[in-house]
């Protein structure tokens, strides 16, 4: 593969890279920033690039250390938790149980969902449940899960307790699957 | 009965914590014990898991 496809290949990938980044970082200069360091830093390493995984995960696997070197470029403020806690109230998530501590309303029968994995209009989906996550409860779950980086490591970046993680992870992942449920699967089973 | 019992030894709502915290960590032989027991008695919590577990194979699938 010429140099010039590969430049080419890795460019197409700018458009997730940059939404990717978005998320994490919520400043729209930092994010192009960060994915343009990515896409210059895959050039430059094309040789490495093994052809082991797929070409975007490789550039997502660069993209997360550049996002990372950019939150510490950041003024060093640790995230307070209270601004956590003003996104989500726990009440909220109280709600979603009975006083017995039962489901209110359980978790409905979502069919067959590996069948959603190969429709982009899901992923389409995914994106708007992530969006709507509030700043720092979607950026966490992003480090965690797109990211793929280790409790440890998202709790000595952001200077947060395991419990504090365990947490917001916690209500993203509630939040989320509430989301796909009502967007998605509830939609799909009324079809059915 | 005895199972009815041991079921509640967890609420949903625990229990919906404990699934969220085993993608993060390796829990306690007793908790996953715990767990087991509520989710033979509990098709919301059962269906709950397989959810978040979907959850984090979608988002596998997102970024490659």
């Amino acid at each position: 593969m010429t140099p010039e496809q590969f430049s080419a290949d890795c460019e197409s990938h700018r458009g997730y890279l940059t939404r990717v980044a978005q998320l994490q970082l919520r400043d729209r200069d930092a994010a192009e920033d960060a994915v343009q360091e990515t896409l210059l830093a895959a050039l430059t390493a094309h040789a490495s690039f093994s052809g082991k995984s797929t070409l975007k995960t490789w550039l997502t696997g660069i993209l997360k250390h550049k996002i990372v070197d950019a939150i510490r470029r950041r003024q060093r403020e640790p995230i307070a938790m209270a601004s956590f806690e003003e996104e989500i109230d726990l009440d909220d998530f109280d709600a979603l149980f009975k006083r017995n501590g039962g489901w209110d309303t359980p978790p409905a029968d979502w069919g067959d969902p590996e069948a959603a994995l190969d429709r982009h209009e899901f992923f389409d989906i995914v994106d708007f449940c992530l969006e709507k996550l509030p700043a720092n409860t979607g950026r966490v779950f992003m480090m965690r899960e797109v990211m793929e980086l280790e409790t440890d490591e998202i709790c000595k970046e952001l200077r947060i307790t395991a419990n504090n993680l365990w947490v917001i992870l916690y209500r993203a992942r509630v939040s989320l699957r509430l989301c796909l449920e009502q967007n998605w699967f509830a939609a799909s089973a009324a079809a059915r | 009965m005895l199972r009815r019992l041991i079921g509640h030894l967890l609420s949903c709502k625990d229990a919906s914590r404990v699934i969220s915290r085993m993608q993060d960590e390796d829990l306690s032989a007793l908790r996953r014990w715990m767990l087991r027991m509520h989710l033979r008695a509990c098709d919301g919590c059962t269906r709950f898991k397989a959810q978040l577990a979907f959850v984090r194979e979608a988002m596998q699938r997102y970024r490659s």
